[in-house]
Order: C-alpha cells, then structure tokens, then sequence
C-alpha cells in the first residue's frame, strides 16, 4: 500500500468505508438469521421438552396479542416505574455515600468493615425482606433493584474521586480553589466523572438484571407478565418481554452513552 | 543596575523538612527579592528548589524561619502565581477556562474577567486558540497557557518551576524571549527555578545557587550582562561558569 503511487480515485476511500460498512451489517443480519434458524430447528426437532420451545415465527403474532389484550404496554409502564426509582434512588446513594467514602477519612474508617460485610449479599437475597417490609409492591421491587445499583455506584465513585490526580489539588490551592465547595466542584467531581459516569451507565444495565428477578415474585410489570405467560405455556409471550426489555435497554443506555460522551467531550 | 529596590519577598532564616523525616531540606534560608525582580534560582536535583517555590507560594509551611509575602494589591490580583513545570492545565477546562482558574473570588465582574483573559490570551499569542481542550493544543502552547493562567492573577511575584524543561529546544529558546518580553512589560518580579544554567544566566538579573544536605544558598550574584542579551555573550558565559562552579 506504502511503496504503490495512489492512483485511486479521491472517493475511494470512502467507498472502502461504505463498503466495509455493509460487510458488517450484512455479516451481523446473517448471525441473527443464523441464530434464528437453530431455534427453528430446535423447535422443529424439540431439542427441549415438547412445547417450551415457541416457534419464532409465532412471535410478532405473540407480539400482536399481548399488545391487543392490553398487557404489553401497562406491564413496561409498571417495570419503568420500579426501574425509574430504583435506579434512582440506587444512583443517588451509592454516588454520596462513594463520595463520602473517598473524601472523609472518619466516614472511610467507619465504614469499610460494614461495606466488606454486606457487599457480597446478592440483591436479590433481600427479596425476603422487601416482601417482609413492602409486600409485594413497587416499593418492594424498587428497594431491590436499588440495592445492586448502589453498589456499582459506590465503588466506581469512591475510586474515581481517590484516583484523581493529588497534583491537580495542590493547583487548586494555589489558584484559590482551596476551599471546600470550590476544590469538590472544580476538581474532584470533574476529576472522578469519567468513573462516576462509567458506574452509572453500569447501573443501568444492572438494574434490569436485578428488576426481571425482582418482578417474577408477583409484582406487575414485565417479569410478572412472564411469568404468568409461562404458567400456562405461551412461551412465545415471554420471548415478547424479553425482546421487549432488550430494546428498552438499549434505548436507555443509548440514551445514557450520549449524555456521558457530552459530560465527557474534553476527553482525548 | 545597582540601585537597591524594596524587597518584595523576604526568607529569613527559613528551613524545611517533609513530615514524617528527620532530615531538613533546606536550612536557613536567608535571601530577598526585590519588587520586580527577575531571580533564577539554580541547583542540582532533588536539592529542595521546589520545595522553596511551594513555601513562597504558601503551600505548605516552613518548618523554622519566616518568610515575608507580598502585601495584598487591590482588587482583582493575587500576590504570588505559580507556573508548573507540568503545565498542570485542567483537562475538563477549555484554554479560556484553564486562563480565568485563579480570577474567581476575586472580586471581578464576568466581564471584567473575560476582558482579563483575553488580555493575557492576547499576550502570550493564543487568542484564536481560547475555546480548545487541554489536549488539542501542543506542549509549548500548553506551557504559554500555564503562564497565561499566572499572569491572569496578576501577581507581583511570579513563581516558575522549571517551566520550560520538557519542551523541546527550539521551543525553550522561543518561550525564554517571550518571557522576558512580557516580564518588561509588566511590572512584577520573577522566581525562576531551573537546573539550566545557561537558562538562569540568561533570564535573570541575579542568580541564586542552592546546595548541600540541607541545602543553602552558596551563590548569589547579579549577572553583569544588560538587557537585551546575546546567548554568546562572553559576560554571560564567563558568569555561567562561575555559577557552574559554584554548583
Ligand atoms: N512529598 C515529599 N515527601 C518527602 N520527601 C519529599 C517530598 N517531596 C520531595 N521530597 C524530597 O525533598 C527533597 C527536595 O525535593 P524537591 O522536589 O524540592 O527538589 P528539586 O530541587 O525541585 O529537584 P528537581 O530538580 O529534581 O525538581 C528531595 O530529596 C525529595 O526526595
Ligand atoms: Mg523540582
């Protein structure tokens, strides 16, 4: 490529660009079909116990139905609720309480045992209690999918604003930004966002993980409709939902990307 | 030449030592700088020049001795400002907003401010360049911007560490004619940390050389050459030896 004169034309290189564009939709178009086609022959030679494999041609008709019989969208307007505060809430804590953490020495000594003790205790082992505390409520559900969220907000937060540079604080003395207020908003808050960030956008994903599992226990929204749709075999209705929160996760981390590129544009 | 101004910035007797360490960096420390004065201070690494320029700066506190600062001048300036060998430009700032970091607090209105800026934008030759990131501009403009965010403040003492020591050589020689240009211009004394002696001997009207364990001063003269100097001078070279004696 190096040592040959180029005697191509200007727009070739965006040609190659458009071209290598296409060979990647077209490739990916033909792992989804690929992948569509086993689950045809799965369902064809019932790889799994007759009937819990739906057809997947009998999904947009599944589709159709869950959203004519009204179930469809009250249920994702239910899950958006618990997601809405859960993560929320979750984001909110686990940023002050990170940020606490990395930047009062007292707070910081006061808490890490408790910190290393609850840690490891999955969100979803607090069921029993929000059941318990909450019944089965949105409250409940929230309470749960804030717990995972906090975590993931906490840590990435709390390393984010000890990792920014020491050098940069002694600047900020020197330039009148000693004080409390200024040196946290001039300094440590723009020095951790990329952390902060990376945690919330972690978040998330993290609380629909947390949300679908929350849900199966009976309160309305998607995980419930999925559940009930399995009760009585209509496993085409569950693929629906989970079809259903693939694309509402991507909307929403799409959404978040853009939101963390614009906080983030000094980055090189 | 050998008029004597007021001393701007007096170290009397100062000493320092890190916490936590027996030994003192420096010890007795006894020098001044007069108002407007351009002082190189010259010594080999980890002699402690560094930890002089923070102590005249403020930023941290001598162990023993005193050290006089300038007085407070009205509204709108800092009595000292503090050039980085490592520019130390905020990333998340654009240029203009890395120029204005030292201007709040200080009593300015935003116009005021902004008209500041764009003053010492102007003087160090950025002035298209204020609405770019940290890192869309090169080394030897991120060293003018660090200057500029100095001089934004204006002090009366301008404290310099080593600024010019990771741009190329061209680069340096450039940097060097600016900054004496602009500290003609402006009516502020300069500490200038280097370990550059051809550096101090051309920039400064006098030269401090710091040595030993703890260090002190074991030179200091005026350079003999008048302004504007030649870089073959033969003055100049004759005192540069000297100090590269004295070091
Ligand atoms: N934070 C610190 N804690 C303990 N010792 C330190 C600290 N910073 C510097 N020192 C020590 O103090 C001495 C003086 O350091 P300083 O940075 O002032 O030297 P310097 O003359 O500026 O060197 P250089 O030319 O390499 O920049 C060195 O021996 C260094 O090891
Ligand atoms: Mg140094």
């Amino acid at each position: 490529m190096l040592g040959r004169p180029n005697r191509a034309h200007p727009n070739a290189l965006a040609l190659r660009a458009g071209a290598s564009r296409l060979r990647r939709l077209v490739l990916g178009l033909a792992g989804v079909a690929a992948f569509i086609a086993l689950w045809k022959l799965a369902y064809i030679f019932n790889w799994a116990p007759r009937g819990t494999i739906p057809d997947p041609f009998t999904v947009p008709v599944a589709l159709l139905n869950e959203y004519r019989g009204g179930r469809l969208l009250p249920a994702i307007a239910s899950s958006l609720v618990h997601y809405v505060w859960g993560l929320g809430i979750g984001t909110l804590l686990g940023f002050v309480v990170g940020l606490l953490a990395a930047s009062l020495r007292v707070f910081d000594e006061a808490h890490y045992m408790l910190a290393r003790i609850l840690r490891p205790i999955p969100p979803l082992a607090w069921v029993v209690f929000a059941i318990a505390w909450f019944q089965v409520s949105h409250a409940g559900a929230a309470f749960v999918i804030s717990i995972g969220v906090f975590w993931v907000n906490y840590f990435a937060t709390a390393s984010g604003v000890r990792d920014v540079d020491p050098r940069y604080y002694e600047l900020a003395r020197a330039f009148g930004h000693g004080g409390f207020f200024k040196r946290i908003t001039s300094i440590t808050l723009p020095g951790a966002a990329p952390s902060i960030l990376s945690g919330m956008r972690t978040g998330v994903g993290q609380a629909w993980m947390t949300l679908i599992a929350a849900e199966l226990l009976g309160v309305p929204g998607m995980g419930q409709e999925m559940n009930s749709a399995a009760g009585v075999g209509a496993y085409d209705a569950v693929v629906v939902y989970m079809l259903a929160i693939s694309l509402i996760y991507t909307l929403s981390d799409g959404l978040f990307a853009l939101v963390e590129n614009r906080a983030l544009r000094w980055r090189p | 030449m050998s008029e004597r101004r007021d001393a701007l910035l007096t170290l009397d007797d100062v000493g320092y030592r890190y916490p936590g360490n027996e030994r003192f960096v420096f010890e007795g420390l006894d020098f001044s700088i007069g108002a407007g004065e351009f002082v190189a201070l010259v010594g080999g690494s980890g002699v402690g020049k560094s930890t002089v320029l923070r102590c005249v700066a403020g930023l941290i506190e001598p162990a023993t001795g005193h050290i006089e600062t300038p007085p407070r001048t009205g509204k709108g300036s800092r009595p000292s400002a503090v050039v980085f060998q490592d520019t130390r430009l905020l990333p998340w700032r654009r240029i203009r907003a890395n120029v204005g970091y030292g201007l709040s607090g200080l009593g300015l209105s935003r116009g005021e401010r902004d008209a500041r800026i764009d003053e010492v934008l102007d003087l160090i030759g950025m002035a298209d360049l204020g609405k770019r990131w940290p890192h869309e501009i090169s080394g030897g403009q991120a060293q003018r911007v660090g200057l500029a965010r100095a001089l934004a403040v204006r002090p009366q003492i301008l404290l310099m560490d080593e600024p010019f020591s990771a741009v190329d050589a061209l680069t340096r020689t450039r940097l060097q004619d600016e900054l004496l240009a602009i500290w003609q211009r402006l009516n502020m004394a300069v500490l200038f940390v280097t370990h550059d002696i051809a550096e101090a001997a051309y920039l400064a009207e006098r030269v401090c050389v710091m040595r030993g364990t703890p260090a002190r001063v074991v030179f200091d003269e005026r350079v003999p050459s008048p302004y504007p100097r030649q870089r073959d001078d033969a003055d100049l070279n004759a005192f540069a030896q000297r100090v590269a004696d004295a070091l």
